[in-house]
């Protein structure tokens, strides 16, 4: 499984999941994480259509794929881990 | 012209232009030895006496930098001489993103951010007493929010943070200096901006109290403190001691002005069955944040902008539409991603209130009732 995250750095939502995050990565080291920023790299992102809402959490397994819109909890990010490896 | 962005920044005043203009005809540098130099120097000394009187600080607490950005940067970054006694910083979601930037910055160097809850947009002073642990070394919240207006009780957050001598107490003033009267002497930093009150952009300052000591951002010579290097702007410095006495002198008589004018803008907006105020009893009455539910903030804008009248959406320095200090207010996606702000001074007429009342009937009654 693969989790691309797009941050900005002027982002307080996700300056909020920092700490998430952080627990996150250290619980899942199977996982590829990816963080991209929303101004420096454009390029990058261009094609994953980032809307208004920032952060933007993809996951990604196989061909299945689960977006995450805006600041989410543990919680919320575990179950579509889940959900994604069900 | 209808000018309503005065939060975004305000036109510099004739009299502060004044005051640049001859202040630059002393072109010596402050740090020359010679009589020049000596005449700049005590220029800067009488405005910076001028300033710390007027926010009740000592002269040498006063640190100038180019504007607010760069003082948020410096508090925040700066406290990195205290990682020996903790790495964990408090702040809010009611912040600017020159608070956010150096937050996440830090994040990647060894810091831990946590944010306080709000409660009605409040800081809730009991939460935070409860969040401060061993390792927190500073809280950072604005005493004004910049989309809502919504003013921090900084005077009480300080007081009750005097009972942690290990936490610095931060506070981005920004959008309360030269508006409302502040009280400084339970806060350790505060950042501020001179174009926010009349004055000219480029020009800001940090309040530093004289028992902190901060890691300097501009390493090199003593300028007018070790903490930030560079030939002292003479001019601006004036400039801006200017635009702060007369923003000063007659702050209460302009705090009733504006109310005024608030209130005649929120009793005629409420009539508006989609229309919500955001800004609530805590706001200053300098911004009025609204929703238009059905109309993107930026299409409201660009049609008030056809009859010469300005307002903002969001703080311009995020991206999006999304205005996370409404969401955080209201935590309704709707309300947050249809906000405008509406923001007066004691330079905005009657006249200008009804010109934007009747370009926002006629735009409401095109764009939302007739849609």
């Amino acid at each position: 499984m693969k989790i691309i995250k797009i941050n900005a750095i002027w982002c307080s939502g996700c300056l909020a999941m920092k700490k998430t995050w952080k627990e996150i990565e250290k619980e899942y080291p199977e996982i590829e994480f990816i963080t991209y920023d929303y101004d420096m790299d454009e390029e990058k992102i261009k094609n994953f259509n980032v809307g208004d809402i920032l952060p933007v959490t993809i996951l990604q397994k196989n061909d299945h794929e689960i977006r995450l819109i805006g600041e989410k909890t543990k919680k919320e990010i575990i179950e579509a881990i889940e959900n994604l490896n069900a | 012209m209808t000018y309503l962005d005065y939060s975004a920044t305000t036109p510099t005043s004739d009299e502060v232009l004044d005051t640049f203009v001859k202040a630059s005809k002393h072109i010596g540098n402050p740090n020359s030895l010679h009589k020049l130099g000596v005449e700049a120097k005590n220029l800067i000394a009488a405005s910076t006496k001028q300033i710390s009187d007027i926010l009740g600080v000592k002269p040498e607490e006063i640190i100038y930098t180019s504007g607010a950005s760069e003082a948020n940067n410096l508090a925040l970054k700066g406290i990195e001489l205290y990682k020996n006694r903790g790495n964990h910083i408090i702040t809010t979601e009611l912040e600017h993103s020159s608070i956010y930037g150096p937050l996440n910055y830090m994040t990647e160097h060894g810091f831990e951010v946590d944010f306080v809850p709000l409660k009605d947009g409040l800081v809730d002073t009991d939460k935070l007493n409860e969040m401060i642990t061993d390792k927190t070394i500073l809280v950072s919240i604005s005493a004004v929010n910049s989309e809502t207006g919504i003013r921090q009780p900084i005077e009480e957050i300080g007081k009750m943070l005097k009972d942690y001598p290990k936490v610095i107490f931060h506070s981005d003033i920004t959008q309360a200096v030269g508006k409302i009267n502040v009280d400084l002497t339970n806060v350790d930093m505060a950042s501020f901006s001179a174009h926010k009150f009349f004055g000219i952009k480029g020009i800001g300052a940090l309040i530093k109290k004289e028992n902190i000591r901060l890691e300097p951002l501009i390493h090199g010579g003593k300028s007018t403190t070790i903490y930030r290097s560079g030939t002292p702007t003479t001019a601006l410095i004036a400039s801006m001691a200017k635009a702060l006495r007369l923003a000063n002198e007659k702050i209460d008589d302009d705090i009733s002005k504006v109310q005024k004018l608030n209130d005649k803008l929120k009793a005629n907006l409420k009539g508006y069955e989609n229309v919500y105020i955001n800004s609530n009893e805590y706001s200053i009455p300098h911004i009025l944040n609204i929703s238009i539910l059905g109309v993107k903030p930026e299409t409201m804008l660009h049609a008030l902008e056809e009859d010469d009248i300005y307002i903002s959406t969001q703080s311009a320095c995020s991206s999006g539409n999304i205005s996370k200090a409404v969401m955080a207010l209201t935590h309704d996606e709707k309300r947050a991603s249809s906000s405008i702000r509406i923001s007066i001074s004691a330079k905005t007429s009657e006249e200008d209130i009804q010109n934007f009342l009747k370009s926002f009937d006629k735009n409401y009654q095109r764009l939302v009732v007739k849609k």
